[in-house]
């Protein structure tokens, strides 16, 4: 196979995978015969390792590092209500304008209900990962409270 | 999930399957003596006419050595051998076992139609 494609498609793997197989595996990629086929069995493998990962070894992600914590549904969610607030409100500007209006439409009650509801989750995250890794939900309560200033601004700078 | 998945064929002829779980091929590949993933999928390839595609392959000798079925050999440059553990072996020979009385029992049906 091609050194190139080789390179590549062992990148297509995820980090911890590469850096215990992914010198043998490349090894065996330029041994063999490449192909479509090949090509293709590798890309499905590297997609399967996503979604299945191969765990134990020295391929254990620390539960308690920054990644580990980011993909707890406590941290995410509420990052993806600010964002999906945030969405809301450019929506609403790109379709209705930036003029304030008297009464509060279906996107203003949206944006109040996913920022109100993000709140018990933040506190939940923060009681329960603060006390057993500080320094990455700090960072990851950072990332949140990013997302809560962002979806925020375009109301408060605009007066919406 | 994915074991059974992402085998390439060697030769197709109609009418004959190959047989395709790969970390039972790893294993009774791995029973010979300790191999590097190439000679592997040649090993496999002689043995029961499938191919493994690279992918396949190390799919499941990533969980093989999770098992502790299987353990790495320090690497030849950068390849790098495994050879099967004695608890690799019991499960091989519980898995062949198994397979043997199904193939008996399978044959026998078809004897006496």
């Amino acid at each position: 196979m091609n050194p190139r494609l080789a390179r590549l498609l062992v990148c297509l793997y995820p980090r911890p995978w590469r850096e215990r197989y992914g010198s043998e595996f490349e090894a065996l990629l330029l041994a063999g015969r490449g192909g479509v086929r090949a090509s293709a069995n590798v890309v499905w493998s590297a997609l399967c390792e996503y979604v299945f990962p191969t765990q134990g070894g020295n391929m254990d992600q620390d539960p308690n590092s920054f990644g580990a914590i980011l993909k707890r549904p406590s941290a995410f969610l509420p990052l993806a209500m600010s964002l999906t607030a945030l969405a809301v409100v450019l929506g609403h500007i790109a379709m209705y304008g930036a003029a304030r209006e008297a009464d509060e439409g279906a996107a203003a009650h949206i944006w109040q209900l996913l920022m109100a509801g993000q709140m018990p989750v933040l506190a939940f995250f923060a009681i329960k990962w603060l006390p057993k890794a500080p320094r990455p939900t700090l960072y990851v309560l950072g990332l949140q409270a990013g997302a809560v200033l962002a979806s925020m601004a375009p109301v408060f700078f605009l007066n919406l | 999930m994915r074991s059974t998945r992402n085998v390439v064929e060697a030769e197709e002829a109609p009418g004959t399957g190959h047989y395709s779980d790969p970390p039972l091929l790893v294993l009774a590949s791995l029973a010979s003596g300790p191999k590097h993933g190439h000679a592997m999928i040649e090993d496999i390839a002689s043995l029961c006419g499938t191919r493994l595609g690279p992918g396949t392959l190390y799919g499941a000798i990533a969980r093989l050595e999770q098992q502790g079925w299987i353990e790495p050999l320090p690497p030849e440059e950068r390849r790098r051998p495994y050879r099967i553990t004695g608890e690799g072996l019991l499960v091989l020979r519980a898995k062949l076992t198994i397979l043997q009385q199904f193939t008996k029992a399978g044959l026998k049906r078809l004897e006496a139609l």
